[in-house]
């Protein structure tokens, strides 16, 4: 009886543990396989369900290894979708597509191959292309539960595609999430091939299960060693800033979760020494990871048709980008909850300097426009002290002074900047708390450029662009009115987030661009299946 | 013997089932705490009465304006300013929290009693941002407004022998209120809460109550009363 009950356990743990594996599969698609440099590749991820993570990030690695460009996508239902526009300069190879979460359970990486043509370098000197030599993962299951109808064997240019697509009723019950439909051009000479990788990075950072983490590293100059104790700051600079502080523990480094942005967002990071004479260094986390150690490949013969089919794409992207047909639509990116003031709290004052006389210097300003602030500029060594207004005495400590909302200790960085320099200053005549954080009375300076120009780069501050969520976009059709201006895409319906329903229907418009076409219908099943169904046509 | 290998297979299949499926690094950063913004506390002048809804610092939840909660704070609710401090332990200070950061707060008072506390812009007479208490959740809500204000009273000594004629009183102001309908007024008494109804409604609320043997003394039956009053489905005039 226990060895039945020994068995039985052990069956249901390795299953368990099967289904968890099963279910952690990843799917990643493209809207094709072969690209143009200059073109948009989108694409789309379906998610480890096991994962908590709220974000993914995909990335392009070159041929040598080297990582192009990135974008982190938010993950919502466990599925992902987004975009990368393809630099020009891109030569021409077989690039790795990545896909994966930070520290998750699984630490695999999907990567998926697809080649990229120069735009202005044809393949007529190239005789091989570089194939990954890397087990392909299993693939998807073709599903007979969908079936595509009135689709022809055969389409003219610029002509009406009706298509219904029939999801059987079993199916639809097992269905997880939101269904990807496209149809695109397929090249028979290259097909992407799709692997997965264990991730090989020692350290992966904090588990991204509420947004984006941005971390780094703060060592002390002298000693070289991690820096204990020291306060991070982050601030993102906008009409109402952003801040965050961190404070290091024994390890040294520092992490700030990033939530609610989107887009590529200016940050600075910096720390301060807790004695004047301590020095730091402040060395940010790769938002992406590194490459690694790239896989072997093989090398494949290229065909005369693969050729012809190059240039005919190159043509297409070309003659697109002069005809300006921008293919995304961007939508505008969620709203974020703005805090309704600073974060350094309601000014009690706001001066705004311009209305007043010029004036040369912040020395000059204090004394006669800032009510309750004292700087001081005796024998060059600048001072500034904020009135404690409920006490009515001046604060002994220097305030929190801000410049464009970044904070800054320097008063030498302030010293000569004139009405014509200022727009703005907020000023806080009160002891301010933000978490363990305490600030004398604030003085907020805003600059009439607002670019950051005046604070000073350093080993304690860094500025830096931050690609925050990408902003989603969806698909255009190119409005084209006259009928002599060719309509050149070569993908011409995607929709990564179809609800499932019994019965689709797709409406488009074929484009100019003649050659193979596939209309592809992939999604996942509830127990981590991945599907899909697809049916071929021809433009001619 | 079996059994004890038995056993130390199944703990070892456990652990390692345990380790594959939640392999991911501790979250052990407090990301929400650090958003407290606000002033230092100044202590108010120690007149009669109390300018508090608790004498002592209770354990309780923020909930910010941008959706995010801080759990786990010594707050103590100024009825007097209207004002939430927390008691910062890491820096040892007194903290009143910036009202226009918040969406609301509760208490822990008591075992398994927790006192919800909602930010709402009060239209009426003194307009502005006030911290009202939840009494009742519904259509309407019954809300109190825990004012507390510095009234005039007999020349006394306080603490510290000064003579002043000043006390902390409470005024509390109690209101059904809907998005709808805004706020409607009530005391906590029976003839109140009757003139918050109709005439033909008034005989079987007061046949309701004599049933449910509810006799409208204080705050706490009067709660009572309305919520039986409510789940009968009677409505208030506005």
């Amino acid at each position: 009886m226990k060895k039945i009950t020994f068995i039985f356990m052990l069956l249901s743990v390795i299953t368990t543990i099967m289904k968890a594996q099963e279910k952690s599969s990843f799917g990643f698609y493209t809207d094709r396989d072969v690209y143009v440099s200059g073109e948009t590749l989108l694409a789309k991820v379906y998610t480890p369900e096991i994962n908590n993570s709220t974000m993914v990030y995909m990335d392009l690695v070159g041929p040598f290894g080297k990582r192009i460009l990135g974008a982190s996508l938010e993950i919502r239902n466990n599925q992902a979708d987004g975009y990368l526009q393809l630099p020009d300069s891109l030569s021409s190879g077989t690039y790795q597509l990545r896909a994966y979460e930070k520290n998750t359970v699984g630490k695999v990486k999907i990567i998926r191959e697809i080649w990229i043509s120069n735009r202005f370098d044809g393949l007529e000197k190239t005789n091989q292309i570089k194939r990954a030599a890397v087990a392909e993962i299993k693939p998807d299951k073709k599903t007979t539960e969908i079936s595509i109808a009135e689709i022809q064997p055969e389409y003219p240019v610029r002509s009406s595609i009706n298509a219904s697509i029939r999801i059987g009723e079993s199916l639809m019950k097992e269905i997880d999430g939101n269904l990807l439909v496209s149809i695109s051009q397929t090249e028979p000479n290259f097909t992407s091939a799709t692997f997965q990788v264990q991730s090989d990075q020692i350290n992966e950072g904090k588990n991204q299960d509420k947004g984006m983490v941005l971390s780094g590293l703060v060592t002390d100059k002298k000693t070289l060693l991690p820096a204990d104790s020291i306060t991070v700051y982050l601030t993102i600079p906008d009409s109402i800033p952003g801040f965050q502080y961190y404070v290091t523990r024994k390890d040294g480094r520092f992490y700030f979760l990033i939530e609610n942005y989107y887009g590529s967002v200016q940050a600075v990071v910096q720390c301060f020494g807790n004695t004047e004479v301590q020095r730091l260094k402040i060395k940010m986390d790769e938002l992406f990871d590194g490459t690694g150690t790239l896989s072997n490949f093989t090398k494949q013969p290229v065909s005369e048709e693969f050729k012809t089919n190059i240039k005919r794409n190159i043509d297409a992207v070309t003659l697109q980008k002069i005809f300006a047909q921008e293919k995304l639509r961007f939508s505008a990116a969620p709203l974020k909850k703005r805090a309704p003031y600073p974060y350094y709290g309601k000014p009690n004052q706001i001066i705004d300097p311009q209305l007043f006389i010029d004036l040369p210097n912040f020395n000059e300003i204090s004394k006669e426009l800032l009510p309750g602030v004292k700087f001081r500029n005796y024998n060059n060594e600048p001072s500034l002290q904020v009135l404690n207004a409920p006490n009515r005495i001046f604060f002994s400590e220097k305030p929190l002074i801000l410049m464009d909302g970044i904070p800054i200790r320097d008063l030498n960085v302030i010293k000569g900047m004139g009405t014509a320099d200022i727009d703005r200053v907020d000023i806080c005549q009160s002891e301010r708390f933000y978490g363990d954080l305490r600030f004398a009375g604030v003085v907020a300076i805003y600059t009439t450029k607002a670019d950051y120009s005046n604070l000073p780069e350093s080993d304690q501050l860094i500025r830096l662009k931050l690609e925050t969520i990408q902003t989603p976009a969806t698909l255009t059709e190119p409005q084209i009115t006259e009928a002599n201006i060719p309509d050149l895409r070569q993908l011409i319906y995607w929709n990564p987030s179809t609800e499932p329903q019994a019965m689709l229907s797709v409406k488009c418009k074929t484009s100019t661009v003649l050659g193979q076409y596939r209309l592809v219908v992939r999604g996942r099943l509830k127990d981590g299946t991945l599907f899909f169904k697809d049916k071929p046509f021809e433009v001619k | 013997m079996t059994t004890r290998i038995i056993q130390k297979m199944l703990l070892f299949l456990t652990f390692s089932f345990a380790q594959t499926v939640s392999a991911q690094e501790s979250q052990d950063v407090k990301w929400d705490g650090e958003k407290i913004k606000g002033v230092r506390f100044l202590p108010y002048a120690a007149y009669q009465g109390f300018p508090y809804l608790n004498n002592s610092w209770q354990i309780g939840k923020i909930d910010f304006a941008s959706g995010e909660s801080v759990d786990g704070l010594n707050l103590r609710y100024s009825t007097f300013k209207d004002e939430i401090i927390y008691y910062n332990t890491t820096i040892s200070a007194q903290i009143v929290i910036d009202k226009a950061s918040l969406a609301g707060f509760s208490l822990q008072d008591g075992p398994g009693k927790t006192r919800i506390f909602r930010k709402q812009f009060f239209d009426g007479y003194m307009k502005g941002e006030r911290y009202f208490e939840v009494l009742s959740s519904g259509e309407p809500n019954l809300l109190v407004y825990r004012k507390v204000s510095l009234q005039t009273t007999s020349a006394y000594k306080d603490q510290r022998g000064v003579l002043t004629n000043l006390e902390y009183a409470n005024d509390y102001q109690f209101y059904f209120y809907s998005p709808e309908k805004g706020y409607t007024s009530v005391k906590p008494n029976w003839l109140s809460l009757m003139a918050r109804f109709n005439k033909t409604d008034q005989k079987p609320i007061k046949k309701l109550l004599r049933k449910n043997k509810i006799r409208i003394s204080n705050e706490e039956s009067f709660v009572r009363a309305w919520k039986v009053i409510e789940k009968e489905g009677f409505k208030i005039i506005p």
